[in-house]
């Protein structure tokens, strides 16, 4: 059974290029469009896998993460960012807010793929 | 010249400083952010218009030798090679076509930015304006300066708010992918 991937970011374009690229390696991916969709999303179907940005309206990633991370099934779910940010004081933000992974914006499609394979295979 | 007369020009003095710091500094921020915006799009449309003109190219050529194929001709190793790693080379192009497309996830937050910029500037003309409204030309020296005062705080308040709100978070130059980290 295909993994199930959680794609949360306020950009419908983005969404659409993190969608295309994962479902061609054969992953399930559901949308959100920030971080409180994220947030509803992940309590109505346990997801594999989390992708989120971190700047959009309503709830950015960290919020999100943190908010995961209180959930029950979600204290292990691995957490990717993926945003614009690139420096280090967002980094250690979200690894100490529970991310796994941070991945600078532009993604190359291929990369991803192969972060997201390292990480739940 | 008086003590009064002093102060009033003192005021007077902070105040058009002010106004021409907060001016500056953020205009300079409007343009970097435009320039970076300028420079993001010319390299997505450079690359874009490249990886369309690749997969156009690949496509042409996978259907010239559909066409062989279906005019009867064996193909050579060469060609039944060729048409295996056609699929991989549009892969590759559209790859790339999806990692200069992210150009709009990046202008579109330098251009809010921008935008939020412009409406906090339009408001902190407004403010300098109303404040202005209540200085009469009979109002006298004390008064004046009082609204000076009054003016120059809301105005560093407002100039506070609107530096806090708009932190910079593209730093990019270029549509190149991004470093991953995993923790």
């Amino acid at each position: 059974m295909a993994k199930t991937i959680l794609a949360v970011d306020d950009s419908s374009s983005l969404r659409q290029m993190v969608a295309f690229s994962l479902k061609a390696a054969g992953y399930q991916v559901v949308e959100a469009v920030d971080g409180q969709d994220g947030l509803e999303k992940a309590k109505l179907q346990t997801v594999d896998l989390v992708l989120t940005d971190q700047n959009m309206p309503k709830m950015d990633g960290l919020t999100l993460i943190k908010s995961l991370r209180g959930l029950p099934g979600y204290q292990k779910t691995p957490i990717l960012m993926l945003t614009t940010e690139s420096s280090e004081d967002m980094k250690t933000k979200g690894r100490a807010a529970g991310a796994n992974g941070w991945l600078v914006k532009p993604f190359d499609p291929q990369r991803l793929i192969e972060v997201v394979k390292k990480v739940i295979g | 010249m008086t003590t009064r007369k002093k102060i009033l020009g003192s005021h007077v003095k902070r105040l058009l400083s002010g106004v021409s710091d907060h001016g500056r500094r953020h205009l300079s921020e409007v343009e970097t952010d435009l320039v970076q915006t300028t420079l993001l799009l010319e390299e997505a449309v450079e690359k874009l218009t490249s990886s369309f003109m690749a997969i156009h190219h690949v496509v042409d050529s996978r259907q010239e030798a559909i066409n062989r194929l279906l005019a009867g001709q064996a193909p050579t190793a060469e060609e039944s090679a060729c048409l295996t790693g056609m699929s991989g080379e549009i892969a590759g192009h559209v790859n790339a076509a999806v990692t200069s497309m992210q150009f709009q996830d990046m202008t579109s937050q330098l251009l809010d930015r921008t935008l939020r910029r412009v409406t906090g500037l339009r408001d902190f003309l407004t403010t300098l304006s109303e404040h202005g409204d209540g200085i009469l030309p009979e109002s006298d020296g004390d008064e004046i300066v009082e609204r000076l005062g009054k003016v120059s705080m809301a105005l560093a308040i407002q100039s506070l708010e609107l530096r806090s709100m708009l932190r910079k978070s593209v730093e990019q130059r270029h549509l190149e992918s991004g470093d991953v980290e995993l923790f």
